[in-house]
């Protein structure tokens, strides 16, 4: 009877606590999400610790079904599928970490000049980034696949380019209302520098944004490489998950007979499972930094 | 009328960027196209001597100074010539046009049906706010709008085509049926075409959902609704006549926006149902290489997009005149 009574109040009580806080903490499905992204991320850093196959040298019969040594089974050349999959984990983790720093900093620091500096800056800037929204990704990125050749650095310098542009936004626009405070008024007033300004006042406000947008343009890059390795334009040497798929749909047999049930669907719900909790952890985060988000959403 | 100019001169900017990038691309890329076509893939002997060489360059304009071959680029591109396409053997235009209508029927259908959904299932969700239908439809349409098209229409394939036989496989039509009239030819067309746009569909249905509901949120919160209600109207004239109008602006304006989006994914989604459309050919290109296909391809989507973009900026200022009213009075 105690027991329960204290269930009850110790539930009541973190409930009012989950109201009160709720803008500070992750969601019930947030944290799943996190959850599921380290777990990914960890399987695919211990890649040589989980499985003992090679995701390139054939290690048994082509073809075969899962199994005790082959837990997900082997392509048709008898490569493991389990050790592809999770040394392709490793290729999305690069894609979309390098391509989230990279277009995450630069994003902000171009959206940093051109908020402060104003004027010309900015409006060059500005148009930049208009030109650069109307291009379709996709199309611009097969292009340059095409032409420069497949590779995973190629790849993600282009996809950074292209994705600088929405953190960039979304710092310019804060730092334009930031400027206008009072309180970065009166420090400038009072003779502050600009990297004074920049590292004691802007940064720590742009900081949370900038890294909620990291977060989505990381679920971008990582669907990215997937689309382009899908089509075969990936790079030819790294066995990705979107190119184990592509694999998987140039084998004849593919829709005719089982194979599909573990060589397409472990790959697929391994992307599936990363970009929607890279996404549902996104939008948490958002409300987070941003509480007016909320606001604006529900 | 000032904004208006402003707009056009800002898409032809961008336009003359991607022409711009278009011309510049082969031309600096690594490799020759001499060398290509004169070799089997994977191999690169060159075939021709030198004076071969330099009599092609001269007859495909390769020997003049780069200003001049973009004068001449742009010339012919203004008359409709996209060049030859080295693979296919055939005028690129042609080849173009010839695939266009496929992928527009993906796009178009996929676009119209997502925006009567969406905008359905998002004003259910705004008029039974936080209440039964809306906690089930909004973290379903969340969810479905973050999964990838390519990976939907994957799913969508192996269970409906290939394990249920519900569905063909692959292509727009059947190979060599022969169908005594236009509605079997229609059916075989609606058949071949439904999981493509039920994929594209679903992908873009979450993203209009939200934007209805959230627009509609808004308005039912207005004035004139209440106005409305006082009046004594029911519910199902005040959604039509009253919120339903207004809640539209911002939905309309998205279905243009919609039509660059969608023309992207398109590509994969073509790929995965292997459907005869621009971005099967452009995939098929790039694997033979063949440089004016790709580039001819490339200008026709991004037109494309231009144009959609250009078509929600102008349809935005029509639907809503307060915008047209406050941007012509500050600029």
């Amino acid at each position: 009877m105690k027991t329960v009574s204290l269930a009850a109040t110790a539930s009541s009580d973190s409930a009012s606590k989950a109201a009160r806080i709720r803008k500070r903490y992750l969601s019930r499905s947030g944290r799943c999400a996190l959850f599921l992204l380290l777990t990914i991320a960890l399987l695919s850093i211990a890649a040589p610790l989980v499985t003992s196959h090679s995701p390139q040298i054939v290690s048994g019969p082509s073809l075969a079904s899962p199994s005790l040594a082959h837990p997900l089974g082997t392509d048709e050349l008898g490569v493991d599928l389990w050790a592809q999959l999770v040394f392709g984990g490793r290729i999305s983790l690069i894609v979309g970490i390098a391509t989230a720093i990279l277009a995450g900093i630069g994003g902000g620091i171009i959206g940093i000049i051109a908020g402060y500096r104003g004027g010309l800056t900015d409006r060059l800037i500005m148009r930049l980034i208009d030109i650069l929204l109307v291009l379709p990704d996709l199309p611009v990125m097969i292009v340059l696949a095409a032409f420069f050749g497949p590779s995973v650095v190629t790849f993600f310098v282009v996809l950074s380019a292209f994705s600088w542009v929405t953190t960039a936004r979304i710092v310019r626009s804060r730092v334009l209302v930031l400027r206008e405070r009072g309180y970065i008024k009166m420090a400038e007033s009072y003779g502050a520098g600009t990297f004074y300004l920049l590292h004691r006042h802007f940064l720590p406000e742009i900081f949370p944004l900038a890294t909620v947008g990291m977060i989505r343009l990381a679920g971008r890059a990582i669907v990215a490489e997937a689309g382009l390795s899908f089509l075969g334009l990936g790079d030819p040497t790294s066995r990705s998950w979107g190119l184990i798929m592509h694999h998987a749909l140039s084998f004849n047999g593919i829709y005719y007979t089982d194979f599909w049930k573990w060589w397409l669907l472990s790959p697929w719900l391994a992307l599936t499972l990363t970009v929607t909790a890279l996404a549902i952890l996104g939008r948490d985060l958002e409300k987070i930094a941003d509480p007016r988000m909320e606001k604006r959403q529900c | 009328m000032q904004h208006i100019v402003k707009n056009l001169s800002e898409y032809l900017l961008t336009f003359l960027v991607i022409l711009t990038l278009n011309f510049v691309l082969p031309r600096v890329m690594p490799g020759d196209p001499f060398l290509f076509l004169s070799s089997d893939i994977g191999e690169e002997i060159a075939r021709f001597t030198p004076a071969q060489e330099a009599a092609y360059r001269q007859q495909y304009g390769l020997h003049r100074p780069w200003p001049q071959q973009y004068g001449i680029y742009l010339l012919r591109l203004l008359r409709g010539d996209l060049g030859y396409s080295i693979y296919y053997n055939q005028e690129v235009m042609a080849i173009l046009l010839a695939r266009l209508p496929w992928t527009l029927l993906l796009v178009l259908s996929a676009v119209f049906l997502s925006t009567i959904f969406g905008t359905l299932l998002g004003s259910l969700s705004a008029a039974f706010r936080d209440r039964a239908p809306d906690r089930i439809i909004y973290p379903l349409m969340i969810t479905m709008s973050e999964i990838p098209p390519f990976l939907l229409g994957l799913v969508l394939l192996f269970v409906l085509a290939a394990s249920m036989h519900l569905f063909p496989l692959s292509g727009a039509m059947t190979h060599f049926a022969r169908h005594e009239n236009i509605w079997s030819t229609l059916t075989d067309i609606a058949h071949h075409a439904t999981l493509p746009v039920l994929t594209l569909t679903l992908v873009r249905t979450g993203a209009m959902y939200l934007l209805a509901r959230n627009a509609m949120t808004t308005v039912l919160t207005r004035d004139y609704i209440r106005t409305a209600r006082a009046k004594g109207l029911g519910p199902a004239r005040i959604l039509a006549r009253h919120s339903l109008r207004n809640a539209m602006i911002p939905v309309i304006t998205r279905v243009f926006l919609s039509l660059g989006g969608l023309v992207g994914s398109a590509i994969l989604v073509e790929n995965v149902f292997a459907y005869p459309g621009l971005g099967r050919l452009m995939r098929e290109s790039v694997m033979v290489h063949d440089y004016p296909m790709i580039q001819g391809i490339f200008l026709m989507v991004t037109l494309f997009v231009l144009l959609a973009n250009g078509l929600a900026d102008l349809a935005y200022r029509r639907l809503d005149p307060r915008i047209a009213e406050k941007r012509g009075g500050r600029s």
